[in-house]
């Protein structure tokens, strides 16, 4: 096993003799990015670490009591069920679970999210133990620009979101990774927020640290595009998917021939749920 | 002054108030925008601009030498601290899937301010392709007293106010209202404008755009979402500020109505929020009833009633609005079943004096789209006073 920083140093050394400060301004962003997400997962009551169910919604799941498809601690029987919109009904009524959007129910949160048809809800629980992300030391090094090669046809496919939420996905297109002598071709894929409109490039990879530093399925890493049309890889920014915060979570399967025959110590870490 | 005084004097922040000329660094490119902030009575204040459409940051926490520019409906901030008499950090919000950060800086002072360049000036048509996908959008682009200005146009509306500068044959242009994060590039290629547009911080779609022709290139507004005209428009809601308000109310029988589909979030919705006063002004002695349905964010009663009664008093609304549901096209789609392929805030609902639907306008050209704008004032005008003399 090689280790992957070493080659990057190599083939990126015109770029860190040319533009110092633009690396050092990137590894700030990412420390800033790393300090929010840090933040978010410590504070926010929907932080992956306090899932505690991640439930199929199917022709309903019953929640509170002991009997219930999810036992919630004083809860009253309520039922969640999905025919094109979400909505929970209870003691109280009948109220909406708009997909994306938190709604209290006790002192749990509730979201819905997925296609029509395969809907999910989670259920985060306040008093849930929180843990803290780690990540490996940023290497500037560990940067990569470069184009994004369009697919010979386009096509999409149904895959798991970091959150652990099905969407239709689409194929993006592959770039070109150096490794060793030669390089690697990544499958990047359009993943869409359906919070915000918006679509991320990503990239779901293993390398040789999975299972042994880093999540053991891998790690999403996303594009970010550039004034030039290129797309900025840094592996700096690897994440990983919400299964690793909590057993909660459906996980991602690996995606087909994104393995990279290389120790990538950058990104974030794994630190075994307790 | 004594020691201890001296060294409070040196250790006090600059004062912030003033025009800042501030920027996303965006790896796709800077985003400028500007802030403007002022203080009195020791209270903070401050507002974020583009060109001059302006939102206030709902407040400002300045502490040692950390400056916290709060949006609290987007929950959004800008963190910054002071370098020498310079504003660094970033900008975050937070999604489903976590935060979102992008370097900020500000310098005080305003952005200069260019003429827009006379070729690139007017409207132009563009196709966006996003993966193996295109839609279709206008550009429009103006010189405004702050420079030039302009906005993206789609089927349902404009993407707000975008400022920014041209120079020659090429053009920078952003909109960041706290929530939105929009960047339009582009340059002249013969006659063909080529560009990128950034959405948030990791979308790009790249367009190309020729000079419009007047042919249409958009879908008509009117063509999105139809309505069920078998029956009379049926809707029943409570009122931001009480009771329940229903479409069978006395004040609705044998009148004109339009029901105003929109939410205090977005912004399409603040600029047709005049226009819509206007008509009521005009009209209601002859028989015009407006309704807004507002679907707003949290779905929780006493939340988004707030925000609909501050909206009334934004902007000075006689007509009530109805507290509907939420703001994702489906919960809305199934609040209004006689209502097929809802698409957008605000859809404008004409209803004849008989209860039926006559006409559905999905989306609104806001004033900084010009001439689709008053085009669309002047339908509005030309469909009431059609239906009041029915």
């Amino acid at each position: 096993m090689m280790r992957f920083r070493k080659r990057f140093i190599t083939i990126f050394t015109t770029l860190l003799a040319a533009a110092p400060s633009f690396l050092l301004a990137q590894g700030t962003t990412v420390a800033a990015e790393r300090s929010a997400w840090t933040e978010w997962l410590a504070t926010a009551p929907t932080s992956p670490y306090l899932a505690v169910a991640q439930q199929p919604i199917g022709p309903g799941v019953t929640m509170g009591p002991d009997s219930a498809d999810v036992p919630l601690h004083g809860v009253e029987l309520h039922r969640v069920t999905a025919s094109g919109t979400v909505s929970l009904t209870g003691p109280t009524g009948r109220r909406a679970l708009p997909r994306g959007r938190a709604v209290r129910l006790g002192r749990y949160m509730l979201v819905a999210g997925g296609p029509a048809g395969r809907a999910v809800v989670t259920v985060f629980d306040s008093s849930h133990a929180r843990g803290a992300p780690a990540f490996y030391d940023i290497d500037p090094a560990a940067s990569y620009t470069g184009r994004l090669q369009p697919p010979d046809a386009p096509s999409t496919t149904r895959l798991l979101a970091p959150d652990g939420v099905e969407v239709e996905a689409a194929l993006a297109g592959t770039v070109a990774v150096p490794v060793a002598d030669s390089t690697i071709r990544l499958t990047v894929m359009r993943i869409p927020d359906p919070g915000s409109g918006e679509a991320t490039l990503e990239i779901y990879f293993r390398d040789a640290t999975s299972g042994q530093g880093s999540y053991p399925a891998g790690r999403f890493v996303e594009l970010v595009p550039q004034a030039d049309g290129r797309y900025r890889l840094d592996f700096n920014r690897a994440r990983n998917p919400f299964c690793a915060y909590s057993s909660a979570y459906a996980c991602p399967v690996p995606w087909r021939g994104n393995a990279l025959p290389v120790a990538l110590e950058v990104g974030e870490r794994y630190v075994p749920i307790k | 002054m004594t020691p201890l005084l001296l060294l409070a004097a040196l250790a006090a922040p600059p004062d912030l108030a003033g025009p800042w000329r501030a920027a996303l660094a965006l790896e796709g490119g800077s985003l400028p925008f500007t802030m403007v902030v002022e203080t009195s009575d020791g209270e903070v204040r401050g507002r974020l601009c583009n060109a001059d459409s302006c939102d206030g940051f709902s407040a400002i926490v300045s502490r040692g030498d950390s400056v916290i520019f709060e949006m609290a409906d987007y929950a959004a901030v800008i963190r910054a601290t002071w370098s020498g008499d310079s504003l660094v950090g970033s900008y975050s919000n937070v999604g489903n899937r976590g935060p979102r950060v992008i370097p900020f800086h500000a310098s005080r002072g305003n952005w200069p301010v260019a003429p827009t360049p006379a070729n690139l000036a007017g409207t132009w048509d563009a196709t966006f392709v996003s993966g193996a996908r295109t839609s279709p959008r206008v550009l429009v682009f103006q010189d405004a007293a702050n420079g030039m200005q302009g906005t993206i146009v789609s089927s349902t509306g404009d993407y707000g106010v975008f400022s920014g500068h041209g120079t020659a044959d090429s053009f920078t242009l952003a909109h960041f209202d706290g929530s939105f994060v929009y960047l339009v590039t582009g340059a002249l290629d013969g006659d063909t404008l080529r560009g990128v547009f950034h959405a948030g911080l990791r979308t790009r779609t790249p367009f190309t755009a020729v000079r419009s022709t007047g042919k249409p290139h958009l879908q008509e507004s009117t063509s999105l979402t139809v309505a069920d005209t078998t029956a009379p428009f049926a809707f029943s809601f409570p009122e931001a500020s009480g009771g329940l308000v229903s479409s069978t109310d006395p004040q609705f029988c044998n009148k004109v109505v339009l029901v105003d589909i929109f939410g205090t979030w977005c912004p399409t919705c603040h600029g047709a929020a005049p226009v819509l006063v206007q008509l009521w002004n005009d009209y209601h002695d002859r028989g015009l009833e407006i309704v807004g349905l507002a679907y707003e964010v949290s779905g929780d009663t006493a939340i988004d009633g707030a925000l609909v009664r501050r909206y009334r008093e934004k902007f000075a609304i006689p007509f009530p609005l109805l507290l509907a549901g939420v703001n994702l096209v489906e919960e809305t789609a199934a609040t209004l079943p006689q209502l097929r392929g809802f698409t957008s805030y605000p859809t404008s609902v004409f209803i004849g004096r008989d209860g039926r639907v006559r006409l559905v306008y999905a989306g609104f050209h806001g004033p900084v789209t010009g001439a689709m704008h008053e085009r669309q004032v002047r339908e509005y005008r030309s469909i009431i006073e059609r239906l009041l003399e029915e």
